[in-house]
């Protein structure tokens, strides 16, 4: 049991591209359609769970669906399953940046990469946005944090707290 | 002691247990940490990590964590950033789900939700500013990364292929401008 629940989450981590949103597509494939470890529905609970809590969505998530398969083994198991293949492939990218870094054609693609990435946190901005704003509250919260974060450098973590504090008195 | 391991593992504790809503949530705690607060990397380094964990398969925070971790101390740098990055989840999660599985409905929840999701929207949107200024890139080529916003977010194009592309673009380019040049 341990074993395939190692397997599979090893599977959703080497395949997973794009981060934690395509993730979860894969782990509700790999859990709910494949292997049946659980319901739809109830992965649906797993999936807003994993959004609310601290911690990627793809760790959080597979943790959860560990916990109910085989308590706190199963959830180790499957956190490691889907670290495991990022760790190997990023070692092996990175070891390959340091080494090639001096060379102009490498250079060059990250150049590139450096505006491509831009658009990319732009697009990841525009898409958490989406669900964000739902109401006049939402948007003046946005203007104030913006306004916080640019004008003193706010530390993001302060800045965090004080919105869900804000959020559970006048939410 | 600049980047002991230690100062590594808590760096990266505060951001797994503050990264709400994603991977892309904790670049400005990243970028705050080791680019602004510690000046353990520059902007560039930072920028060049992103792209590679975007385009490494598996959660970007930890691809990631690996990248800043080997960067700050080698294997054991990269080993304590990942344990940090994790350990939060881990342990928030499993305490959810052994208590409470009604969680995501909690009224206290979703109201503090409701104002940390545009907090979050605000967080990344002022580095992705001082990012544009430092990656210096000409007024010219801005329609970049405008095109890859849109691709991305409204035409649901996975970021894997735009990447792949800019790769083999660039290595064409390379070449090109080496043949051209002897």
């Amino acid at each position: 049991m341990l074993l395939s629940l190692f397997l599979t989450f090893c599977k959703i981590g080497l395949f997973s591209f794009g981060g934690g949103y395509a993730v979860l597509a894969m782990i509700q494939q790999e859990v709910v359609n494949i292997n049946a470890w659980m319901t739809a529905s109830e992965f649906a609970d797993i999936v807003a769970i994993s959004q609310m809590t601290p911690g990627p969505i793809a760790i959080n998530a597979a943790t959860f669906v560990g916990y109910r398969q085989g308590g706190i083994p199963g959830s180790l198991v499957c956190t490691l399953g889907v670290i495991f293949p990022s760790i190997v492939l990023m070692l092996a990218i990175t070891f390959t940046y340091i080494k090639l870094t001096k060379l102009p054609w490498f250079q060059n693609i990250f150049q590139k990469l450096r505006w491509v990435t831009l658009g990319l946190i732009a697009a990841a901005m525009l898409l958490i946005g989406k669900t964000a704003f739902t109401d006049l509250f939402s948007v003046i919260i946005f203007v104030a944090a913006l306004f916080v974060t640019w004008r003193w450098k706010t530390n993001p973590i302060y800045l965090m707290l004080g919105a869900a504090v804000i959020g559970l008195i006048f939410g | 002691m600049p980047n002991s391991l230690f100062s590594i593992f808590i760096t990266f504790l505060k951001i797994g247990a503050f990264t709400i809503g994603g991977g892309y949530a904790m670049i400005p705690l990243i970028r705050r940490e080791v680019v602004e607060k510690h000046h353990w990397i520059n902007d560039e380094t930072f920028m060049d990590g992103l792209a590679a964990a975007q385009s490494c398969p598996g959660p970007i925070a930890i691809n990631f964590s690996v990248y800043i971790g080997m960067h700050l101390k080698g294997f054991g740098g990269m080993l304590v950033a990942v344990l940090g990055t994790v350990l939060p989840s881990f342990v928030a999660i499993v305490i959810i789900a052994a208590l409470f599985t009604q969680y995501a409905q909690l009224a206290l929840v979703q109201k503090a939700f409701h104002a940390l999701k545009p907090a979050v929207v605000a967080l990344i949107a002022a580095p992705l500013l001082q990012m544009t200024r430092s990656s210096q890139i000409k007024p010219a080529y801005l329609w970049v990364p405008v095109l890859v916003m849109i691709l991305v977010a409204f035409l649901n194009i996975s970021p894997i292929w735009i990447i792949l592309t800019t790769i083999i673009f660039s290595i064409l380019q390379s070449f090109w401008q080496k043949n051209r040049n002897k």
